[in-house]
């Protein structure tokens, strides 16, 4: 039995065994060429199906933008809770199904984003209507971060003010995208109040958040928030941004706090500090920047000279001048400027000092000059 | 066993080995493409450029664009750089010695004169004879440098020391761009706050045979030539692919010359392009690394899938023969230049990774490939043929054509440039006919520029482009 067997398994694999010894290689060409074919005909197959969606989506389309049309231009002066924007069978019964919900949220998001008033009232109405707000809710409990943060997008763009604490919970998100999101819908459901997030995150705000943030504040009137506080964070990027705010809203009254700011461990706070008092400043601030000079880096040093071009005076004068000896092209560049900027005493001094230096000097002056007439 | 069977089974395992490690980086690259591709394709669902458009904050930018007997179409590529959506701008066209009239077209179409400017010599170059703005204050953004010629490298050197930005872009004088090309190229400076972002390079692709209506693409066509074509499907390869897993491990080392943002600040600090290189764009990438490693600073090169940069790929044998015989080179000065970085552990993924893959796959490929193509001539030539060697080659051809067809097959899942459907399958039958056509060209000029270099024939090599007045939709 037990030979039967074995020869039974010897006659059956041997010559496998051996066809696989000899043409391993025609079998691994094979396979590649197995794996070309089936990456053609999923190519083909995806367009295939890519091409038949579209033609599908184009129908959806016209459903969902008939839908938003109705709700647009319903006509009822004072939507209420209870008032039913009509929808039609179809388009409930479509309604079951992920990928019209998808593209009907596409559309209604779009449309919101471009108009205000009662028809932005009425678009938000048919969103809670069919209950698109509940399906992002459960979004926001997704694994995947991108899900998450459209979601919350997505309420935000509606105004579902009412889903605030839920959201605001994502503003110190370790994902970096679910927290831009959430930070951005508390500022645009609550404007300047909104920024109370700055108190509590702990994850570094990146300069592109920062821009956004600053241009979604823009668009709401100014509120006298306190900032002192921020500019106290263990947060750098708080404080910075903080800094940023001060000086787009001109708070006068935080130049003292701001002079701190100059002692600041992080480079990036001493710079916009220094950005904040070339335009916010007193007649002290450039004492103020004067005296820490030189112990300062580089980059910190030269935009205190830049500063100085707005914030200079007669009693800076001899400081600049000492400043066009230096080695570096760009300071005795700037210091030129600042100079030149002065007034009256200040260009003959950099003249003079430009008569006895000779070259460079002496181009510098004519480029400034040049620069001044243009 | 007798010395000629040891050599044929040394070369026949040698290229098996080979192959194998090769197939192991297609499949690594593959998947963290895929990675990285969708990644950034998530995050940027969620981007709107126009703010960056508006703000005041934006980071300040200056393109750098070196211009040589340019005089053809410089005045319509000035026009089309003029008009990218971007706030915070300068263009500085430079004009390297020319030799045609150049300098006199733009003085006269932008109304420019001479200004009195100091050029900070931050990076040695050749003189400039003079540098121009404009009356018109529409060409405000517009700086003209006229300087004695010195190569492109020279040519950039001068752009960085004049520029005032913290930030500049590279680029050549007739790529086309796409209008929020610089928008989405300035987003990954701002976006990183604990690894300093050092450049940034965005896909460029191929734009013969599109349509082009005042510097600005109006529509996108898969070229007609095969040569074009089968170039569209090598930048698809190598952009698409490539540079998306080598940015998703951060070690990419090659940004591309004809479109690429810099931080200003260290390209200064690491000494500015290298004139003496035909390859400056990756020796200029490959160095900023360097100075990041050796001084331990949280780094990043970032590069993103988006098409921003249209240029005209050579149509014929020559023009790109030359082309080829550059980049080799190119290659090789910069492994050498840097060497010190193999497999040294002191210079991280940059030294244990990214140089011993540009080494062993990008230098020594056409080398080994040459090789055994003349081994498997003498073979046949000399003795019974070798099938099994035979098969091998099989195997890596066939290895080739797949990896062009999942490139193809990124590119429709991603950005599909290509809408008709007759479009992609020219693509799968261009990668088919690659490797016999096209690729034993490439790995000829590439043997050339190696031989080249040992001669010491270091020149650029005439770039003549036809220009894409012949595209212009009628």
């Amino acid at each position: 039995m037990f030979l039967t067997i074995k020869y039974l398994v010897l006659n059956t694999f041997l010559p496998i065994a051996y066809i696989i010894r000899v043409n391993y290689q025609v079998i691994v060409i094979f396979s590649i060429v197995c794996l070309i074919c089936s990456l053609l005909i999923y190519m083909l197959v995806y367009i295939y199906f890519k091409s038949k969606n579209e033609k599908k989506q184009g129908k959806w389309r016209l459903i969902s933008d008939l839908l938003i049309r109705k709700a647009i231009f319903y006509d009822d002066d004072d939507i209420e809770e209870e008032t039913v924007i009509p929808v039609t069978d179809r388009a409930k019964k479509l309604m079951r199904n992920k990928h019209f919900r998808k593209l009907l949220v596409e559309e209604i998001t779009l449309a919101k984003k471009n108009i205000t008033g009662t028809s932005a009232d009425n678009l938000k109405h048919l969103y809670q209507q069919l209950s698109l707000d509940k399906y992002a809710l459960k979004s926001l409990k997704s694994r995947f971060w991108h899900i998450k943060a459209k979601a919350i997008q997505e309420l935000t763009i509606m105004e579902m003010k009412e889903y605030i604490t839920q959201l605001y919970t994502f503003t110190n998100d370790q994902n970096e995208l679910v927290r831009m999101e959430a930070q951005t819908a508390t500022v645009q459901f609550n404007g300047f109040e909104g920024l109370r997030f700055l108190d509590i995150i702990t994850y570094p705000i990146s300069d592109w958040q920062q821009i956004k943030l600053l241009q979604q504040l823009s668009c709401v009137p100014p509120v006298n928030i306190n900032i002192d506080a921020w500019l106290k964070s263990e947060n750098s990027s708080v404080v910075v941004f903080a800094l940023k705010l001060a000086r787009n809203y001109h708070r006068f009254e935080l130049h003292d706090d701001i002079l701190l700011c100059l002692d600041h461990k992080d480079p990036q706070v001493r710079l916009e500090a220094i950005n904040f008092l070339c335009e916010i400043y007193t007649d002290e601030t450039s004492d103020a920047l004067i005296s820490r000079f030189l112990k300062e880096d580089f980059k910190q040093q030269l935009a205190m000279i830049k500063a100085m071009q707005n914030i200079g005076s007669e009693k800076d004068i001899l400081f600049l001048l000492s400043l066009l000896d230096d080695k570096n092209h760009e300071m005795k560049l700037s210091a030129a400027r600042a100079l030149a900027k002065i007034g009256k005493n200040g260009l003959s001094s950099l003249q003079d000092h430009a008569t006895t230096a000779g070259y460079p000097l002496n181009e510098i002056v004519m480029q400034i000059k040049g620069e001044l007439a243009a | 066993m007798s010395w000629q069977t040891f050599i044929l089974h040394a070369f026949t395992y040698g290229i098996l080995l080979y192959s194998i490690l090769l197939l192991v980086c297609y499949i690594c690259i593959g998947a963290f493409s895929i990675s990285e591709t969708r990644t950034y394709l998530n995050k940027n669902s969620f981007t709107d450029y126009r703010v960056l458009a508006s703000s005041t904050e934006a980071p300040s930018m200056s393109i750098v664009a070196p211009a040589y007997n340019e005089g053809a179409t410089i005045i319509e590529n000035v026009r089309s750089l003029l008009s990218l959506h971007y706030n915070n701008l300068e263009v500085i066209i430079i004009n390297d010695g020319s030799k045609d009239d150049s300098l006199e077209k733009l003085i006269i179409a932008y109304d420019l004169y001479k200004i009195d400017f100091v050029v900070n010599e931050q990076l040695p170059t050749k003189p400039v004879r003079g540098i121009y703005k404009s009356h018109n204050p529409v060409y405000r953004k517009l700086i003209v440098v006229d300087k004695v010629n010195g190569g492109k490298a020279d040519a950039l050197n001068v752009g960085v020391n004049i520029a005032q930005n913290n930030y500049f872009v590279c680029i050549d004088v007739d790529c086309v761009l796409e209008q929020d090309a610089l928008l989405k190229l300035a987003k990954p400076f701002l976006e990183n706050s604990t690894q300093r972002v050092i450049a940034a390079g965005g896909v460029v692709r191929i734009a013969n045979s599109c349509e082009i209506e005042g510097g600005r693409l109006v529509k996108v066509h898969l070229a007609k030539q095969f040569l074009p074509r089968v170039q569209t499907l090598e930048y698809i390869r190598a952009f698409l692919l490539s540079r998306m897993a080598w940015t998703r491990l951060n070690g990419l080392l090659l940004i591309s010359g004809a479109f690429g943002a810099f931080d200003r600040e260290i390209v200064i600090k690491c000494g500015g392009y290298n004139s003496n290189t035909v390859g400056e764009d990756m020796e200029l990438v490959v160095r900023m690394r360097r100075y990041m490693e050796e001084r331990n600073e949280p780094y990043r090169v970032s590069f993103i899938p988006d098409p921003l940069c249209w240029t005209e790929a050579p149509s014929s044998f020559k023009i790109l023969g030359r082309q080829r015989n550059r980049w080799a080179r190119g290659t090789i000065e910069t492994l050498r230049i840097h060497k010190v970085m193999f497999f040294n552990p002191r210079y991280g993924l940059l030294g244990m990774l990214s140089y011993p893959y540009w080494l062993f796959f990008e230098f020594m490929a056409p080398i080994i490939e040459f090789v055994g193509t003349i081994g498997l001539i003498i073979y046949c030539l000399t003795g019974p043929i070798n099938w099994s060697l035979f098969m091998i080659m099989g195997g890596v051809l066939s290895i080739g054509i797949l990896y062009s067809i999942f490139a193809i097959m990124m590119e429709v899942l991603t950005y599909n440039q290509y809408r008709q459907k007759k479009d992609i399958l020219r693509l799968v039958l261009v990668a088919i006919l690659e490797p016999i056509v096209f690729h034993p060209f490439v790995v000829w000029s590439s043997i050339r520029g190696n031989i080249d270099l040992l001669r010491k024939h270091n020149d650029w090599g005439e770039m003549t482009r036809q220009g894409f007045a012949a595209n212009k939709k009628v």
